[in-house]
């Protein structure tokens, strides 16, 4: 780790897409947070060479970020732990936790794994240096911001043939204003181990500023990985999720992402299948309501032959709510025999809100099955008049109609209690009293 | 139990139906018949709660209630049902949780406790043999993939579960073969009872051999132009149903 960080250059000639405006708010933001803590450096070379986002950036196109300069002008880094979080968020989880407050681990509220065969600590607390850059901090402003600036996050090494025995949840809680928490997750998972990770993020209603997550996962040969995502975020925060997953040969990670409340959320999840016979499962939830955010960016790169991927993500958007979707799927010339699906459902609860749909394939190989859909959409008033028409109560229909668009998805979550929680929390914050009534029926 | 008295709606700026007057008392069975487009299916809606059209006068009493000042739901809980002429396809809800949502909101009406999962499931079968009901329908999603018969026997399957004091058929024969429209004739005909009332719309008379109204109504451009017994239904299969446009002009 260097201790300086370098001074603040603008090289114009390396940075050819630039926003002048957005980039000077960009350096100043990291001005501010070189001042609080000297960078780890790394990534400080991506840093100088990356334009920080903005509307004439593909991947930024829809995604707004001029609300998120004017939240910020003074961030702060906490290095002191302050008020801790509840012990567990999913009642009845029977879990590892490793929990992290405003950036900070906190030992007392965490209960890691003790086993052989499975490392598992904080990154402060670890003597291996930090991974090197991938490409997400080669390419994305936030992710680079993230390498330079993260100090804490957890390190988890499975070793080969471990099964591990509970799910290890990581909670992410943010509290007050101007956070700036940038947290890195290394796992490893060796040939044929197998782990259920839940990642827990939330807030308290006075957060504001930005969670900055990137999450590097390296799955072996053989190895099983499922982590399930949740999102329940009050307060004002801008929550940045990045994960690159790599895939040896033959193995099975499945992503889901629940994200249930949060002001502004971009998820920026990549899998990268890199040995034959993989299967990648990535399905995903939004219900956005009020002027919430959230952005989903997926990216599916198939880089040998043989392996599947199943792709869906549902969304419905309520108030004046907004969200993308952007599904990227590559097939490589030598991926033959590839199986890729993707899905992408929307439905616009009233005429405010927004929803900015892409799928992009890809395909290089011709032996391959690949299919996509997208569908934009209101409630459909027919099937609400029958059931209205049957006695069911408007609200109740509803929530039928939900459970039917987002039950797939809901289902996927590996933990089922954190799937009973999802479902509380949905039905909790949208009112949805008969909502549990209805599931149980199911 | 129903006094409909000279009802207008509309859909946008369109009236469609024009001054509707129809008394249906407890136990009878009336039949409306008339050429597509003379408002049938709007008078099943406008009776059912459906907002798209709009009430621009008259008024229906139903058992002493203000049904127009009543949502969809309610009317539905307080004893209405509709048996739609084209029943909804809901993928992803069970045919079986739609039933249970609908049997519970009328016992929450009621003042009920939720049906016992046990008593829900005896009665679904005692109903679903009424109309003799494909027990794997029960869990696939309402309507979805169901042929046209089976979305009718559906309906019936629906009504016979939900047990409503008035019941308006809309074109429920229309798309059967013989065999069906038995079946789903004697369906009806097991429900009725003193207390209970029908509102049969058809196209043509065939159903009207099976379920035997009291009184067939005629209904053209908004209005109910003629009214009679069963014989008029005879007299209409016979005639077609110029002879009445030009005898109301007359
Ligand atoms: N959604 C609609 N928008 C506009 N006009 C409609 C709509 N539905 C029905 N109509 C018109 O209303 C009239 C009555 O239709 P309907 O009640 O379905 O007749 P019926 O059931 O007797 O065949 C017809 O002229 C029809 O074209
Ligand atoms: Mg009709």
């Amino acid at each position: 780790m260097t201790g300086m960080a370098k001074p603040i250059v603008m090289d114009l000639e390396r940075k050819p897409n630039i926003h002048l405006a957005t980039q000077a708010k960009g350096e100043a933001l990291r001005a501010a947070l070189v001042a609080l803590r000297s960078g780890t450096g790394l990534a400080a070379e991506y840093l100088d060479a990356l334009p920080v986002p903005h509307r004439r950036v593909e991947r930024w196109k829809h995604t707004p970020v001029a609300g998120f300069w004017s939240t910020y002008e003074a961030p702060q880094v906490q290095t002191v732990l302050a008020a801790g979080c509840e012990a567990c968020p999913v009642p009845g989880l029977h879990a590892y936790r490793m929990v992290f407050v405003n950036g900070t681990f906190d030992p007392a509220a965490s209960d890691l794994p003790v086993h052989n065969g499975v490392q598992c600590a904080p990154i402060s607390m670890s003597d291996s240096p930090p991974r090197e850059a991938g490409d997400l901090e080669a390419t994305e402003w936030f992710a680079a911001l993230n390498q330079a600036f993260a100090i804490e996050g957890m390190r988890l090494h499975i070793k080969k043939g471990v099964v591990l025995d509970r799910p290890l949840l990581v909670h992410h809680h943010t509290h007050g204003p101007n956070s700036a928490n940038f947290l890195r997750h290394e796992i490893t998972v060796e040939a044929n181990a197998q782990v259920q990770l839940i990642h827990w993020s939330t807030a308290d209603s006075q957060a504001s500023g930005m969670v900055n997550i990137m999450t590097h996962i390296e799955a072996a040969t053989g190895s099983h990985v499922a982590l399930d995502k949740v999102q329940d975020e009050a307060g004002k925060l801008h929550h940045l999720a990045f994960e690159q997953i790599n895939q040896a040969q033959s193995t099975q990670v499945r992503v889901h992402t629940g994200t249930i409340q949060g002001q502004w959320v971009r998820n920026d999840l990549n899998f990268r299948l890199d040995g034959e016979g993989c299967d990648s499962v990535l399905n995903g939830f939004f219900l956005p309501s009020g002027n919430e955010f959230v952005d989903n960016h997926t990216t599916v790169d198939h880089c040998a032959a043989n392996c599947t991927s199943s792709e869906q993500y549902q969304g419905i958007l309520y108030g004046s709510s907004s969200g993308v979707f952007n599904g990227k799927v590559f097939v490589r010339p030598n991926a033959q025999q590839t199986n890729a699906y993707q899905q992408n459902g929307n439905i616009l609860v009233t005429d405010k809100s927004k929803i900015n749909a892409k799928p992009e394939l890809e395909i290089y190989a011709d032996d391959v099955k690949c299919s996509h859909g997208c569908t934009i959409g209101q409630f459909d008033e027919e099937a609400l008049f029958y059931a209205r028409s049957r006695g069911i109560s408007e609200a109740e229909a509803k929530a039928m109609l939900v459970n039917a668009f987002i039950g797939d998805v809901l289902d996927g979550f590996a933990v089922p209690e954190v799937r009973m929680e999802l479902e509380h929390r949905l039905a909790t914050k949208h009112g949805w009293d008969t909502w549990n009534d209805t599931l149980e029926a199911g | 139990m129903v006094n409909i008295k000279e009802l207008q709606a509309s859909i946008g700026d369109t009236p469609i139906l024009k001054g509707l007057n129809l008394e249906i008392k407890p136990g009878e069975v009336h039949a409306i018949m008339g050429p597509n487009g003379a408002g049938k299916s709007t008078l099943a809606s406008v009776l059912a709660g459906r907002e798209h059209y709009a009430v621009k006068g008259g008024s229906v009493d139903f058992d002493g209630q203000d049904l127009l000042d009543m949502d969809a739901t309610e009317r539905a809980r307080s004893g209405l049902f509709l048996a739609f002429q084209y029943p909804v396809e809901i993928p992803g809800v069970s045919n079986i949780n739609f039933m249970r949502a609908a049997i519970n909101g009328k016992r929450e009406h009621q003042g009920l406790e939720p049906i016992k999962g046990k008593d829900f499931l005896s009665l679904v079968k005692e109903k679903s043999s009424l109309v003799e009901l494909d027990g794997r329908l029960r869990n696939r999603s309402v309507n979805e993939g169901f042929s046209g018969g089976e979305k009718k026997r559906n309906e019936i399957f629906q009504m016979a579960m939900l047990e409503p004091r008035f019941a308006v058929l809309d074109e429920t024969d229309s798309g059967l073969d013989i065999d069906a429209l038995r079946i789903v004739a004697s369906g009806v005909n097991a429900m009725r009872s003193p207390e209970r009332s029908f509102l049969v719309i058809t196209h043509y008379q065939r159903l009207l051999d099976y379920i035997v109204p009291d009184f067939v109504h005629v209904l053209v451009d908004g209005k109910i132009v003629m009214s009679g017994d069963k014989d008029l239904a005879l007299k209409l299969e016979d005639k077609g149903y110029d002879w009445i446009k030009e005898e109301t002009i007359a």
